[in-house]
C-alpha cells in the first residue's frame, strides 16, 4: 500500500515551510517514529516522522524547497516493488509527527 | 530573486543597513540573545554585538523617548515595538517631539528615527490586535509605511533606515508566517509608491498591509464571476500615492477601500475624501471592522475583522450600486 506524507495540517492553514534536509533517501526503510525530515516555519525548525513504518519511495520536495501546510512531501510504500500511482495525492495519509530537535 | 520568510526579509534589511551605517542601532524587547519577538532580529545580536543591538525593559514610553533622543544625538536607532497596541505609551516622544523636531529647531535637529511596530488580528484579544495607522496618518512630519509581502519588507525597511526623519514601520502577525521574493540585489522602495498587484477595469480595491493578500484572493474569486478588479497595495500610508489611485480610479470609476481597523476616521475614509475632491463622479465604498474591539475568540474574531468574502461582497455591492449615500459601509451585514 502506498501511503502519502503530508505537511501538518495542524501548523495552521496557509502556513508556508522551507524544507531544510531530508534524513531518509528514496528507497530506505523508516523506523516508526523516526526522523524523516526537517524543515523550517517561521518560528521553528520541525523534525518529523511518520507514524508507520514502511519505505521511502518518492520525495517530491529536495532542501530548500517551499511547501505549504497540506502539502504531499513524499511517499511510503509496504513494498519495495509496488507500483507508484499517477496521482500524488490519491493515497491514505500517514500521520506526519514531530520530534524535538535536540 | 530568493524567496524568504517575512522574518528573513526584515532581517536582510537590517544587516545590510547595519553593515552600510555604524549610526544603525536597534533597541526592543527580546531583541538580542533571544532574536526577536517574530525571530526578525536572529543573529544579529551576534554579529553586530551589545552596544548596536540593545534589549529594553517592557517600558515602550522609554524605548521610543530614548530612540528619538539618540536620533536627535546623531544616531539611527531602530526601536521594536512588539505589537502597535502598546505604541500608545511612547506616542507622546514619537509625536510631540521626533515629528516635530525639525519644525521645532528650524531644521538644526532632524529625528531619523524608525518604529517597527506589529499591527493586526491575530487570536491575541482586544489589546494585541490593533491596527491604529490612521492615528500615525494624521501627524504632520511622520512617514508611515505598511508592506504586505516579503520583498516589501525588504525594500521599504532598508528605505525607512535611510529616511531623514521619522518612519513608523507597521507589518502584520499573519504576514510572518509567509514566503516571499525578495530581490538578490539591493533594492529600494521608494517613499509614497503604491504597487497595482492586480489589473482590472470594473473597480479598484485599495488596501494595505494584510488586507492586501486577502483583497487579491477576493479578486481572483471575482474574477471567476467576471468581475475584473484592480488591487492596489498602498505601501506608503503618509504619504499617500495619489497619482497611482487617481489613475486607476479614473479608469474603473469605482473604489473599494479596505481596512483591517476601525473605519470611523478611518484609513479608508481619507482615501475616499480624497479620490473624491479629484474626481468628484467616482462611486467608493469602505469596508473595516465592525464597531467592536478584536475579540480573542476566533469565532468572534473573524465576525469583527473583514475576510476575503466581505471584500467580495462589498465589491459586489459597490458595483451594484447597494452602498447607501455612495459613501459608508461598516464591515459586515448588522443583522
Amino acid at each position: 500500500m502506498i501511503r502519502k506524507l503530508v505537511v501538518p495540517k495542524e501548523l495552521g492553514e496557509g502556513i508556508e515551510v522551507r524544507l531544510l534536509q531530508w534524513y531518509k533517501a528514496e528507497g530506505d526503510l523508516v523506523g516508526v517514529d523516526e526522523a524523516i525530515l526537517e524543515f523550517e516555519t517561521d518560528k521553528a525548525i520541525v523534525l518529523v516522522g511518520a507514524k508507520q513504518a514502511g519505505l521511502l519511495r518518492k520525495c517530491f520536495y529536495g532542501a530548500g524547497d517551499w511547501m505549504q501546510t497540506g502539502d504531499v512531501v513524499g511517499w511510503l510504500s509496504d513494498e519495495l516493488d509496488e507500483p507508484l500511482p499517477a496521482e500524488r495525492d490519491a493515497q491514505a495519509e500517514v500521520l506526519l509527527v514531530s520530534f524535538d530537535a535536540t | 530573486m530568493s524567496r524568504l520568510f517575512f522574518r528573513e526579509a526584515l532581517c536582510r534589511a537590517m544587516a545590510e543597513e547595519m553593515e552600510r551605517d555604524s549610526r544603525v542601532i536597534l533597541m526592543g524587547q527580546d531583541i538580542a540573545a533571544h532574536g526577536g519577538s517574530y525571530a526578525e532580529t536572529r543573529g544579529l545580536f551576534e554579529r553586530f554585538g551589545p552596544a548596536r543591538v540593545r534589549n529594553t525593559p517592557v517600558a515602550e514610553a522609554v524605548t521610543v523617548g530614548l530612540a528619538a533622543g539618540a536620533a536627535a544625538a546623531g544616531l539611527r536607532p531602530l526601536a521594536f515595538i512588539t505589537y502597535l497596541d502598546f505604541l500608545m505609551l511612547g506616542l507622546d516622544a514619537l509625536v510631540n517631539y521626533a515629528a516635530k523636531l525639525r519644525f521645532k529647531s528650524a531644521g538644526q535637529l532632524t529625528s531619523p528615527m524608525v518604529v517597527k511596530a506589529t499591527a493586526g488580528a491575530k487570536g491575541q484579544g482586544p489589546t494585541h490586535a490593533q491596527s491604529l495607522e490612521p492615528w500615525l496618518m494624521n501627524v504632520p512630519g511622520l512617514t508611515v509605511l505598511a508592506p504586505s509581502t516579503a520583498g516589501d519588507a525588504y525594500g521599504m525597511l532598508k528605505t525607512a533606515l535611510r529616511a531623514p526623519g521619522p518612519v513608523v514601520f507597521i507589518d502584520h502577525k499573519k504576514l510572518f508566517p509567509r514566503g516571499g521574493s525578495v530581490p538578490d540585489t539591493e533594492e529600494l522602495v521608494p517613499v509614497g509608491s503604491a504597487a497595482i498587484r492586480r489589473e482590472g477595469k470594473h473597480l479598484t480595491i485599495v488596501a494595505h498591509s494584510y488586507m492586501s493578500v486577502l483583497a487579491l484572493e477576493a479578486a481572483t474569486a471575482l474574477a471567476a464571476e467576471g468581475i475584473e478588479a484592480e488591487v492596489i497595495d498602498l505601501r506608503s500610508l503618509a504619504p499617500i500615492d495619489w497619482e497611482t489611485l487617481t489613475t486607476s480610479a479614473r479608469r474603473t470609476g469605482h473604489a473599494l477601500f479596505v481596512e483591517e481597523g476601525q473605519v470611523v476616521c478611518g484609513v479608508g475614509a481619507e482615501l475616499a475624501f480624497g479620490l473624491r475632491e479629484r474626481l468628484s463622479s467616482l462611486r467608493v465604498a469602505r469596508l473595516g471592522a465592525k464597531r467592536a474591539p478584536v475579540a480573542p475568540s476566533p469565532v468572534l474574531e473573524s465576525f469583527i475583522v473583514p475576510d476575503a468574502k466581505d471584500i467580495e461582497q462589498s465589491a459586489r455591492d459597490l458595483l451594484l450600486a447597494n452602498v447607501k449615500n455612495g459613501t459608508h459601509r461598516t464591515g459586515k451585514e448588522e443583522t
